[in-house]
């Protein structure tokens, strides 16, 4: 069942705080209590109808409400957050908090993300077919595990932090990755696509801790140690899975192709791992 | 008796067994790699009469089959009980698979058709000596699966941490009777053809095949199994209670075990089909222990429905 909910306006300099545009708050309830529901604007809570128009059905179960948000909202935060089942389609691009500390569902972004994407996440997949901000995946001022579980496909570029305290899931970045991408993790895989820049898991400890590098690597951290390269076998699930659960076709043109190992953060006593993929 | 393609099929059963299968996925470089690892985990598995389990290959796999893409070969592992189906595979996978080229290996049971997932991979990351690496998939997004990557000095070794176990079904059988050898070979031979088309099932004997036959004790105390007496030509005329009929020269028993009774009756019947269409049969018959001992019957008439004629 379809809810469509229509941006009323286009920006806000301070942003709306709307973690009800989730299917487990919306299903069961009419439009006009979709309607009513609370946001926060700045210290003000208001409702959900001052912002946005509601059409469309309302399903009984969660798991059978998908919600359009149409437009660009990269003025609005916490859509999804805490969801645990149906989907969010956002036709343009959104703003921090998507899909934070979701436990199941699909989010799917056409436009880029702000900052926070799926932070603390445990289930679910998020794709974002444009951008994404700092700290995607990442774990909370204070909180010592970020992202623990589901999978973040995004489909052009990450920024700063991303995967920071990761302890597991899947994270896919189809662009380049920006400095710290994977610090503090322990536990989790990072696909890196495009171009891995500096400080790549700074700090990463163990517990099957990867970061997979098949574009090129700006700089490693010193405090990796090279081991080899060889052609694992376990390197083909996970590209298998990026092609034909994730659609994500590039990735099987580095079946069979040689990774070159190291094992760090050595720096902190860590046994986690970054597969550089060997080229030419 | 009943008849099928002018062969008589005695109206009798074959006496089953409940036993426990894991089915193994064992994938390679190339089919070769994957054929030679099954091919050395299945060895000296015939008989839980003095094997520690009954295994055999089930088929080839191709690499759209195999979850990393590369050629692959099915394995049936059968024993008495789930408890007794862990120790044969840590050491048939630890000494014959881990240690075989280019191998990995993978679950053949998903775990929602399994009625045990057993912790093989898990056991088996000790080899490790604490450098294993354990990959995650599917946390809360896919289907979770768990595998060990563990160091070797070709490579790495990767295997599924639980392979999936259900019961099965042990001892299905069917016994072809011949004017001579050939015949009677070339009949079990195609038998067993047929019979590896059938999915979920292994014949756990030398190429399918039994020739000897067994029979529960002997005239020796410390002999707990001995040669299927009533069933030797070559003793037809001085063997009392001899079950040799007339004409009949040669006996081989294909003995099938399968992960569930349907795919056993399937394969006996596939298998019987194709013994009879070899010039030379005279009878088909089965072993049983007058139902006393197994928990299934599957009667040759039943598995044949209504092909006699």
């Amino acid at each position: 069942m379809e809810l469509r909910l229509k941006p009323k306006i286009s920006k806000l300099s301070i942003p709306l705080e709307a973690e009800v545009i989730s299917p487990d708050v919306v299903a069961g309830k009419t439009l006009k209590e979709v309607e009513e529901l609370r946001v926060y604007h700045g210290n003000r809570a208001e409702t959900l109808g001052e912002y946005f128009e509601a059409e469309g059905e309302v399903a009984s179960q969660t798991r059978e409400q998908l919600i359009i948000v149409d437009g660009d909202v990269s003025w609005v935060k916490y859509i999804g957050a805490e969801m645990t089942a149906g989907k969010i389609i956002v036709r343009g691009d959104v703003g921090m908090h998507l899909g934070s500390r979701m436990k199941g569902g699909e989010i799917i972004v056409e436009g880029s993300a702000g900052d926070w994407v799926g932070a603390e996440m445990s289930g679910g997949l998020i794709r974002i077919k444009g951008d994404a901000g700092d700290l995607l995946g990442a774990a909370y001022r204070g909180s010592p595990e970020g992202m623990r579980g589901g999978c973040i496909v995004v489909e052009g570029s990450t920024g700063y932090e991303t995967g920071t305290g990761m302890r597991r899931g899947l994270i896919v970045i189809g662009g380049d990755a920006a400095p710290f991408t994977g610090a503090h993790m322990n536990g989790g895989v990072i696909f890196i696509l495009g171009r891995a820049a500096k400080r790549l898991g700074a700090q990463m400890r163990g517990n099957g801790s990867l970061i997979i590098c098949l574009g090129e690597v700006e700089e490693l951290l010193p405090t990796f140690v090279y081991d080899t390269i060889y052609t694992p076998t376990f390197m083909r699930i996970y590209l298998k899975t990026l092609s034909e659960k994730l659609g994500i076709k590039r990735a099987e043109e580095y079946i069979g192709r040689p990774f070159r190992r190291y094992r760090g953060d050595r720096a902190v006593g860590g046994d986690g791992e970054i597969l550089v993929v060997e080229r030419g | 008796m009943m008849r099928v393609n002018g062969v008589e099929v005695e109206d009798t059963f074959a006496e089953a067994f409940r036993m426990w299968g894991c089915r193994v996925i064992i994938t390679a470089k190339n089919q070769k790699w994957a054929d030679t690892a099954a091919m050395e985990m299945t060895g000296f598995a015939t008989s839980v009469i003095m094997c520690d389990c009954e295994a055999g290959i089930e088929r080839r796999l191709g690499e759209d089959e195999t979850p990393d893409g590369r050629p692959g070969t099915a394995v049936i592992v059968f024993a008495h009980s789930r408890k007794t189906l862990i120790e044969p595979l840590v050491r048939r996978i630890g000494q014959c698979v881990l240690t075989c080229p280019t191998t990995a290996v993978y679950n053949g049971i998903l775990e929602e058709e399994a009625d045990a997932m057993l912790d093989i991979g898990k056991r088996l990351r000790f080899f490790g000596d604490g450098y294993q690496v354990k990959m995650r998939l599917g946390d809360g997004w896919l289907r979770r699966r768990r595998f060990w990557r563990i160091p070797v000095m070709e490579g790495e070794f990767l295997i599924e941490e639980m392979l999936g176990a259900k019961k099965g079904v042990g001892g299905g059988n069917f016994i072809i009777m011949g004017v001579d050898e050939d015949s009677t070979l070339e009949a079990a031979e195609r038998a067993v053809e047929a019979i590896h088309r059938v999915p979920g099932v292994i014949t756990p004997f030398p190429g399918g095949l039994c020739r000897s036959g067994s029979k529960v004790g002997s005239r020796y105390p410390f002999l707990r199994a001995s040669t299927n007496t009533p069933f030797c030509p070559a003793i037809k005329h001085t063997y009392p209670e001899s079950q040799v009929p007339e004409g009949v020269n040669s006996i081989i028993e294909v003995v099938i075990n399968g992960l569930d009774e349907a795919a056993v009756r399937k394969a006996m019947a596939v298998g019987i089909k194709a013994a009879v269409e070899v010039k030379g049969i005279k009878r088909i018959t089965a072993v049983n222990f007058g139902g006393k001992l197994g928990r299934y019957q599957i009667y040759l008439r039943d598995c044949l429905g209504g092909e006699a004629g």
